[in-house]
């Protein structure tokens, strides 16, 4: 299965991402991001940051998460490799494998400014899906 | 949403009627000339059909002629709702709050500078932070920074970036009154805290520029405008700041339309009425973020007034600055009342038909695409009638980012800009596609639509002569 593509939108960044399950769904979702800001091929998995939290939706779920790691790129500098995700209920604890990075060495693909809610949706049918535009 | 839907109104006047999409309040109107028809999209029209059906929209959801699709308001949307049966709507500012253009006018001429571009586009490169996540040169404290979300361009003028002349020379007088800094979040002040005074990255530039034109010799000379002169102009906005305010407003609106009943056809629309708490809060940290904006543009034309002096012994002065996505509150005459609304332009700019910087009409500033020419403009009465003081933002995308990076290369692209002696400096050149003028629309075709539907007057036409791509 297709983890994620990214979708024509004239001003943003449109990406659908899909899973077996939520977990597997958001850490697709996360991929997309990352590959939507740096060059992922040149990012190490060489420390673990944990992150929790809980929202009222799939959908605010998603946006949370999503805007947990853009923070995290911004003002921390930290590129996420992989990450494992776990949904229980509306709550989630992820682990994220990657770098604190030195803009002079890593290529950064682009800024992304914010997760937006424009058409966000998580839905399921035979897998879950979900779409997301960013602020690019 | 079908484009046979559309009901031309005028040469240039399209109407989205009010029974297109369930819910409209109000038809929409969308400004183009037919060749500027051929680039709209269908996602384009639907936004302006969305926004119709907010409460207490007034007259007409417009879209200016570099419309484009956004997320919930269309780019180059421009919306006024009523200040006690309206609504505030954070996506109808967008992410970028106070995103917004400046022009300083140098004592220089081109053929002074023309030896020596390349020297002074580096030298500019090197005194102005730009490109992903950069920082700026201030180390401020909390209450610093509180300073600048609270006194805006004044804040830097008081601490010796500029001086009070500049404030004049703003919208709003580089601050918008009633901003609040307890309303911004940490997070907010922390991703804001080390940028003030980058230019950032995406479509944000500086570039030094040429008046190549003078098209309204009365204008240009108050305005201080002389053919042949060099300008630089600044295009950034409120940084991560803004993007954070933006963004936990919005979540906390989602939860709030609802509690208010407010149906919202896209979720991006999330809006609170205008006389509640909710809206109170947002407008009080969105003025913050607009005073922040204004303070960034403020503390970089003090490098770059620095840069001038140390290359050429020579100043430049403030022509004008102006927010292109924003909400502010505005009298405007509806159905032959007064009325206090607030507008909301979202990729559109403020185009009055007085101003107090030069006792004129207001001079109105739309940058071109990279290496494409820019315009100084005036606002007019016809605009305060028909868009509520608005005019267009840009040239307005046709390829998304995606599509540029495939269809062009940085080399072909920086290429053809050396082709035209335009020098070019930039951190991150894997994106100077993106903004390549084949990315864009016509600038000049543009202008003339909102020429000849008289929302603005041309005043000069610059054409770049060295670009800092952020």
């Amino acid at each position: 299965m297709q983890k994620y593509e990214f979708i024509e939108h004239t001003a943003d960044v449109t990406f659908k991402a899909y899973g077996r399950d939520l977990n597997e769904l958001f850490e697709n979702a996360a991929e997309a991001l990352e590959d939507t800001m740096v060059f992922l091929d040149e990012v190490a998995p060489g420390e673990t940051l944990t992150i929790e939290m809980s929202s009222d939706s799939y959908e605010n779920l998603l946006y949370d998460w999503l805007s947990e790691l853009l923070i995290m790129f911004e003002v921390e500098r930290f590129a996420v490799k992989k990450c494992f995700v776990r949904i229980g209920g509306l709550s989630l604890t992820a682990a994220c494998l990657g770098e604190r990075v030195d803009l002079n060495r890593l290529r950064v693909n682009a800024e992304v400014k914010a997760v937006t809610y424009h058409d966000l949706t998580v839905t399921r049918n035979d897998f879950y899906h979900a779409e997301v535009t960013l602020d690019a | 949403m079908t484009f046979e839907e559309l009901v031309r109104l005028g040469e240039y006047v399209w109407e989205v009627p009010q029974d297109t999409a369930l819910r409209m309040r109000v038809p929409g109107r969308i400004f183009l000339s037919e060749v500027l028809m051929k680039y709209l999209e269908r996602g384009a029209i639907q936004q302006v059909a969305n926004v119709a059906t907010l409460p207490g929209i007034q007259k007409w959801s417009l879209a200016m002629p570099d419309v484009h699709t956004g997320y919930g308001f269309p780019i180059g949307g421009v919306a006024a709702f009523d200040v006690s049966e309206g609504i505030l709507s954070p996506g109808g500012v967008g992410f970028d709050i106070n995103c917004g253009t400046r022009l300083l006018v140098t004592t220089l001429f081109k053929e002074e500078i023309e030896p020596r571009i390349n020297e002074l586009t580096t030298a500019l490169f090197e005194a102005i932070p730009s490109g992903l996540g950069s920082k700026g040169q201030l180390r401020l404290s909390e209450k610093e920074l509180d300073g600048v979300f609270s006194g805006g361009a004044k804040w830097a003028v008081n601490q010796g970036y500029g001086n009070p002349t500049d404030l004049k020379h703003c919208e709003s007088n580089g601050c918008l009154d009633g901003a609040d800094p307890t309303k911004v979040s940490p997070l907010a002040k922390k991703r804001g805290k080390p940028q003030l005074g980058s230019l950032g990255s995406g479509n944000h530039f500086l570039e030094i520029q040429c008046i190549d034109r003078v098209l309204d010799k009365k204008a240009a000379h108050l305005f201080g405008l002389k053919e042949q002169q060099v300008c630089v102009m600044l295009h950034s906005g409120s940084r991560g700041a803004g993007h954070q305010i933006c963004t936990d407003y919005l979540k906390m609106f989602q939860a709030a339309s609802r509690k208010y009943s407010i149906e919202l056809p896209d979720k991006q629309l999330a809006c609170v009425p205008a006389d509640s708490r909710e809206a109170r809060d947002y407008f009080s940290a969105m003025a913050a973020a607009a005073n922040y904006a204004w303070t960034n543009r403020q503390v970089m034309s003090y490098w770059v007034r620095d840069v001038l002096e140390q290359q050429f012994n020579t100043t430049a002065t403030l022509v004008y600055d102006v927010a292109h996505n924003i909400a502010k509150l505005e009298k405007h005459t509806i159905d032959g009342r007064r009325k206090q609304v607030y507008v909301h332009r979202k990729g559109a700019t403020r185009a009055f038909d007085k101003d107090v910087s030069y006792g004129i009409e207001q001079p109105v500033l739309i940058p071109g695409s990279m290496g494409t020419a820019s315009y100084v403009l005036h606002g007019t009465k016809k605009a305060m009638s028909t868009t509520f003081g608005s005019t267009c933002h840009g040239a307005g995308r046709v390829l998304s980012r995606k599509a540029a990076r495939r269809s062009l290369t940085w080399r072909g692209v920086t290429e053809s800009l050396q082709r035209k002696h335009i020098a070019i400096k930039t951190d991150d050149l894997s994106s100077v596609p993106e903004e390549a003028p084949e990315a864009y629309k016509s600038i000049d075709e543009v202008i003339d639509v909102v020429s000849k539907l008289g929302i603005s007057e041309a005043v000069a036409r610059l054409t770049p002569m060295g670009v800092i791509k952020g």
